[in-house]
């Protein structure tokens, strides 16, 4: 993929949030997107028409993380009020209520299987819960992070965790190890490569870090970026050839993968650019910030 | 009628002859008019033409015989109806010619004569079979040897012992074991039914049934006799080896139910193979085959063909359905292969070539290749090892310490210093100490085999370490294997080491190595004369630094260190080791920054080295050179830093994720090494990762870390003590021995007890909990070790040791509670104590720190006034003497510590050990002993000084770090917050369930 096929032009601003929005992700495919925010929303949008498609309300408190099923019929969002909703997306209504961590909850992700639900705490802890039984309860709790596990995400076998201990943490079911990479930094957002091979990690001294999995051997350091104090999302391109990630002075930028050269980086958001999600398959991203605006690009 | 009978005189009886014939015939043709043939058939009576009963005489049946005069049955010949359904399918009953017998007859049958295998008596029958049948094997494979086998190679010409035994117990060559088992429980069942039929023979009906029964066990029978025969071949083990030849696969017989095609495709393969012995085979093959009685047996048998057994046989055996089989690729390709083989076979020749007579090939050979003429065929290790010759030792007995603790203490400590120093410094032990008793270890005297296996274990360390420097970064944490690590391994740290991975922070590993290596060769002198210009890492303690100057020159100038520049120090033992380690630690950073001076690397590693744990010796500031890049480049060097543990995923995680528990069956988790370390130690959040890092990094250099680890935390206590103000350090506290220090310890085993009952997540928590608290304890116990110093095992003053608080409280009072716990002691002792007695104690205090020739006025002093306190001082001095004369260096150290002028009280209390406290505090119970004021005193004083002493740390961490703290009243306030919602959930959980129960009855 050449630099020219980043997705650089604005095509639709999806404008609804009140405040600032947390976090925008796409669905499996790419067709649609979710965004939440500090207005107690998740919101449903259709990124390539610029549609706003449907509101999910019953947060407590602001609404952090939000991740869909792959086949798109159920949500978990997570947030301030400590608790991780299970939704249906069709009806809009919350099938489950997971509580049992001790603070606010800072990501959610299903797994394969969307039978699993594991959240990141600010508890320290990463916690799994069933989707299937109608416990509540936990199934598993991990609490060997030293502080806050701000970021999580899973494979077929793993659940990898970021925490401001600046560590990732990844814990292999199949093996029953648990692998910690320090990275001396703390790790506010983990993203995986889409080859599964490499953890992008966003360090708060502004730099994403990429780590090699299997070894835990740091590949590259990209800079040029602010991240001091938020949790700013960060995530490899659909062809893996560049990463790409957001700036607290509202900035996107594209790093080269190999050489970690910035290969471009525009002024997209005029605050905090706090999430960014690129497209499974095509050329699109959408970006989130504290401005309320969600910007969708393309080539 | 009645006339004529008035008329004659009748005599005698009259045969109504006439009469009787009429009205019987009148009787007979009504019967055969009507009614009587409605009758069932045995209410019917059986007459003659003439309405006669036939009498067949009174025992034959009388009016009646067969069946109601007939030859029928009661059902008579009614043929049995054909029912079968799909669930109750009807069986398809052979029938034998059994099934047609009569009783007698088949009796007779029964007793007939015929040949059975269990008579064969010496298995000559079986043998010849068997033999039989390998001939048949061996002809249905081509082999190298044409023609029938000879008997004597396939049949084995002596038995064995086994065989003999068998054979006396009643076991025939040629039979299985089991059979002579079924045969008997046939033999019991025939015996019993026979025994039945006598009985019930009378019994039509069940005779009936019985017979019915006993031919389905003669059937049987028949196939017993059958099969008997069949495994009798079976279990002779005629080995016969049976090459694969054809393309089909492992195992698969294409002439599984078609043997008749096998013999013809064995003709054809011997035909191709062995076109000379065509001949004799084909016909070895027609006798066979009509011996077997296989040849046509897929074609069936003529109607005038005789029936002898072997016929029979086929009609079982074969199915004819199965007779037409499909032998894909064989029989086309098959003859192309043979031919093929066939030519093969000529020695190198592909078909359709020809050898040639001469060939281009030849063979090219190589010169080896030139060795180097300075080359010495043999490795030569560049740094000066302690030869091989070290492993050539043989490890002396395993020999008890002395129990003399003192005297082993001693041994230690020489035995470490011969082997870092060598022979020379024993010998000069030897001679220096010829008079003194102690020493006579050394010349062979009291525990002089100790003192050998130490020093072999010591040597073998000390190569082990010097190896693993030289081996390099490469491997950093390979480690032989010793006694005392597989000691360590198995008893007292053993999860430790499990847990054990390499980790990146290598450089302090290696430089302790170094350091060894260094202090083996005496070498390294002249580059280190102007370190000590250089730096100063103990600038705020003169007397320090001039200890660790003089450690510089005496550890790179080399040579032995003398005892006469100590003489009598008032440093401990523990202290000065713990100051050794400082100083090499300090020495070592040094000597990098030295080394690596071009490269900004240096004053960053001093740096590190001081962050990592190093801080204790700076205390005021070693300089740090604040150096972005140099920092830079060091993180990068330092991370990502890769650590495993073990991580047990919950059941039902596992299932959730479609994968097998990796912990499946297996017992809960071994709690992790990092929690117990988090127990121990008050750490700063920056110290506390790379502490725990280092601890599992350098195993082997142990004391390292946990020297760093003591003084931490006596670090705290100090603070905690002095209550001077702190910088604000992260100081972050776990909750265990927050929890061991904050609440009573009843409070603590109820709140636990709840914690049991409430999950069994928490139980295992607890449990961890426990186990780590314990192991804190045997870890104090082997630090106690390392130090040289016991630990007692129950200490008086904690006698809830064994419940669960108790081993953080013992740490504390162990390591750096005693530091301040025991001078105040005295003072209070001192205090309380009369008038008169103060000078002793006072001296008693300054004791540990006044110097030579105060101690010995004070000794006079001492003679003079206090005979008790005097016991102890002797006790006091003698080790001292002891440790000084053991550990040179420290003694140097000591001494210019007791010179510098900072030493006063509050230093003491930093620097005395907790041995020293402890040998203080045992002559001191002893004092209490004799004086009753404080016997009872002590520990209740002891147990409040400690409480104030806890809280006063208390408020000065409440006062240092206030997110730890917050944290941690979090932590509480969530744990008060969590458990009364967890009761609520039991208890709506149970109201769900009592809900449900009053709706079921209500449903009933």
């Amino acid at each position: 993929m050449s630099v020219s096929d980043l997705p650089t032009k604005e095509t639709n601003v999806l404008k609804g949030h009140e405040g600032a929005v947390l976090a925008a992700r796409f669905n499996g495919n790419g067709d649609y997107c979710l965004s939440c925010g500090k207005d107690r929303t998740i919101r449903l949008w259709n990124p390539h028409r610029g549609v706003h498609i449907k509101t999910y309300k019953s947060h407590g408190r602001e609404v952090r993380d939000v991740h869909v099923t792959p086949d798109n019929s159920k949500l978990c969002s997570c947030g301030g009020d400590r608790q991780i909703f299970y939704w249906d997306v069709a009806t809009g209504r919350v099938i489950r209520k997971f509580r049992g961590h001790d603070s606010e909850v800072n990501a959610v992700k299903f797994n394969e299987y969307s039978s699993v639900v594991v959240s990141a705490g600010y508890d320290r802890s990463l916690r799994a819960w069933d989707c299937r039984s109608h416990s509540t309860e936990p199934i598993q709790i991990i609490d060997t992070f030293l502080d806050s596990v701000m970021s999580v995400c899973l494979t077929k076998t793993e659940l990898i965790g970021g925490s401001v201990d600046g560590t990732v943490r990844t814990f292999d079911i199949r093996l029953g190890r648990e692998i910690s990479d320090n990275l001396g930094h703390p790790v506010n957002c983990i993203s995986m490569s889409n080859d599964g091979n490499c953890i992008l990690a966003s360090c708060l001294d502004s730099t994403l870090r990429l780590v090699d999995r299997s070894a835990g051997e740091l590949l590259q350091e990209y800079r040029g970026h602010r991240c001091k104090s938020y949790k700013l999302d960060c995530c490899l391109t659909n062809t893996d050839a560049h990463v790409t990630g957001g700036s607290e002075d509202g900035y996107i930028y594209f790093w080269d993968l190999v050489d970690a050269s910035v290969v471009s980086s525009f002024r997209a958001h005029s605050s905090v650019v706090t999430s960014v999600s690129y497209h499974p398959k095509d050329n699109c991203m959408i970006t989130a910030s504290v401005d309320g605006s969600i910007r969708v690009w393309k080539t | 009628m009645d006339s004529d009978e008035e008329d004659f005189v009748f005599v005698g009886t009259p045969i109504e002859r006439e009469e009787g014939n009429t009205s019987r015939k009148k009787k007979a043709l009504a019967e055969v008019s009507g009614q009587l043939r409605t009758l069932p058939s045995w209410k019917q009576e059986v007459r003659d033409e003439e309405g006669r009963r036939r009498f067949h005489g009174a025992f034959t049946g009388g009016y009646s015989a067969g069946y109601y005069n007939t030859v029928g049955s009661k059902e008579g010949w009614t043929p049995q109806s054909f029912t079968s359904s799909r669930k109750n399918r009807a069986e398809v009953k052979q029938q034998s010619i059994l099934n047609f017998l009569d009783e007698d007859e088949r009796a007779d049958l029964e007793g007939q004569l015929g040949t059975s295998s269990q008579f064969d008596t010496f298995g000559f029958t079986t043998a010849e079979y068997a033999r039989k049948q390998a001939e048949k094997e061996q002809q249905s494979r081509p082999s190298a040897i044409p023609g029938p086998v000879p008997a004597e190679i396939v049949i084995p010409v002596t038995e064995s012992v086994g065989e003999k035994l068998l054979l006396k117990m009643g076991w025939r060559r040629g039979r299985s074991i089991k059979d002579s088992h079924a045969n008997s429980l046939y033999d019991v069942r025939r015996e019993a039914r026979k025994a039945f039929l006598a009985l019930s023979s009378d019994d039509a009906k069940a005779h009936l049934a019985e017979s019915e029964l006993a031919e389905d066990d003669l059937e049987s029978f028949m196939k017993h006799t059958v099969k008997d025969d069949v495994p009798a071949s079976q279990s002779t083990p005629l080995f016969v080896l049976n090459p694969k030849q054809d393309l089909h696969g492992l195992g698969y017989d294409p002439f599984n139910h078609a043997p008749e095609f096998r013999e013809k495709k064995r003709s054809r393969v011997s035909s191709n193979c062995e076109p000379g012995n065509k001949k004799a085979l084909s016909i070895k093959e027609s006798l066979f085959g009509l011996k077997s009685g296989k040849a046509a047996s897929g074609f069936g048998i003529g109607a005038l063909e005789e029936y002898d057994a072997e016929d029979e046989d086929i009609y079982a055996a074969e199915d004819l359905s199965d007779a037409y089989v499909q032998e894909p690729e064989e029989p086309s390709r098959s003859s192309t292969d043979d031919k093929q083989k066939l030519v093969w076979k000529e020695p190198g020749v592909l078909p359709g070539f020809r050898v040639a007579s001469n060939s281009d090939y030849q063979q090219e050979r190589f010169n080896p290749p030139v060795i180097p003429k300075d080359f010495v065929p043999r490795h030569v290790f560049l740094g000066p090892l302690v030869t091989d010759d070290k492993y050539a030792v043989p490890p002396p007995l395993e020999v008890n310490p002395p129990e003399d603790n003192s005297l082993k203490v001693l041994i230690d400590g020489v035995a470490t210093l011969v082997a870092r120093c060598g022979k020379l410094f024993e010998d000069i032990c030897k001679e220096k100490n010829q008079s003194n008793p102690l020493f006579s270890f050394l010349s062979g005297g009291n525990g002089h085999d100790y003192y050998a296996m130490k020093l072999w274990e010591e040597q073998q360390k000390r190569s082990n370490q010097s190896k693993l420097a030289l081996d390099g970064k490469s491997t950093p944490s390979v480690q032989k294997m010793t006694a005392e690590s597989r000691g360590k391994i198995l008893g007292e740290r053993p999860l430790e080491r499990s847990s054990r991975e390499s980790s990146a922070s290598v450089a302090p590993a290696d430089t302790v190595n170094l350091q060894f290596n260094l202090s083996n060769t005496f070498t390294e002198a002249a580059s280190f004369g102007e370190l000590l210009e250089i730096a100063k890492p103990f600038k705020d303690d003169p007397a320090k630094q001039e200890r660790f100057e003089l450690f510089l020159k005496e550890k790179y100038k080399g040579g032995l260190r003398t005892i006469d520049s100590g003489g009598i120090n008032n440093m401990s033992e523990a202290v000065r080791a713990r100051e050794r380690l400082d100083f090499e630690a300090a020495a070592e950073a040094i000597q990098k920054a030295k080394l690596g001076k071009e490269s900004n690397l240096s004053s960053v590693q001093l740096m590190e080295f001081s962050a990592a744990g190093g801080m204790q010796f700076t205390s005021g500031g070693l300089e740090k050179i604040k150096d972005a890049e140099a920092e830079d480049l060091m993180a990068k060097k330092m991370y990502p830093k890769r650590e495993e543990f073990q991580w047990r995923p919950s059941p039902i995680l596992c299932k959730r994720f479609d994968l097998i528990d990796p912990y499946m069956g297996k017992p809960p988790p071994a709690p992790r090494m990092r929690s117990k370390m988090d127990s121990l130690i008050f750490t700063s959040d920056s110290l506390k990762a790379k502490n725990v890092e280092e601890t599992i990094a350098n195993r082997d250099q142990f004391p390292l870390a946990i020297y760093e680890a003591q003084e931490q935390s006596k670090e705290v206590t100090d603070q905690g003590i002095e209550l001077e103000p702190v910088e604000a350090e992260n100081v972050e506290r776990p909750v265990d021995l927050y929890k061991a220090i904050f609440s009573d310890d009843s409070d603590d085993e109820v709140e636990t007890s709840i914690v049991n009952k409430a999950d069994p997540e928490k139980k295992i928590e607890a449990a961890s909990n426990t186990l780590s608290r314990l192991i804190a304890g045997d870890f104090l116990e082997s630090l106690g070790k390392e130090l040289g110093l016991e630990v007692p095992p129950d200490p008086p003053y904690s006698a809830n040791k064994d419940t669960t608080p108790g081993p953080h409280r013992e740490l504390n009072n162990g390591n750096g509670g005693s530091a301040n716990t025991v001078p105040s002691k005295l003072m209070s002792s001192s205090d309380r104590s009369a008038p008169g007695r103060t000078p002793g104690n006072k001296q008693e205090l300054h004791d540990l720190k006044v110097s030579e020739e105060l101690e010995t006025q004070r000794s006079k002093h001492i003679d003079d006034n206090l005979p008790i306190s005097n016991r102890k001082y002797v006790k006091n001095n003698l080790s001292e003497k002891r440790s000084g004369e053991v550990d040179m260096e420290m003694a140097v150290r000591e001494d210019r510590r007791r010179k510098s002028p900072s030493s006063h009280h509050q230093d003491l209390v930093s620097c005395s050990s907790s041995e020293d406290d402890r040998s203080r505090k045992h002559s001191r119970r002893r004092q209490h002993r004799s004086r009753d004021t404080y016997t009872d005193s002590s520990s209740s004083d002891h147990r409040s000084q400690y409480q104030s002493s806890s809280k006063r740390r208390e408020k000065g961490s409440s006062r240092e770090k206030s997110r730890s703290s917050r944290k941690h009243s979090k932590h509480r306030r969530d744990g008060s917050r969590d458990s009364p919602s967890r009761s609520s959930h039991r208890d709506t959980g149970k109201g769900h369930a009592e809900g449900k129960r009053q709706k079921r009855r209500r449903r009933d």
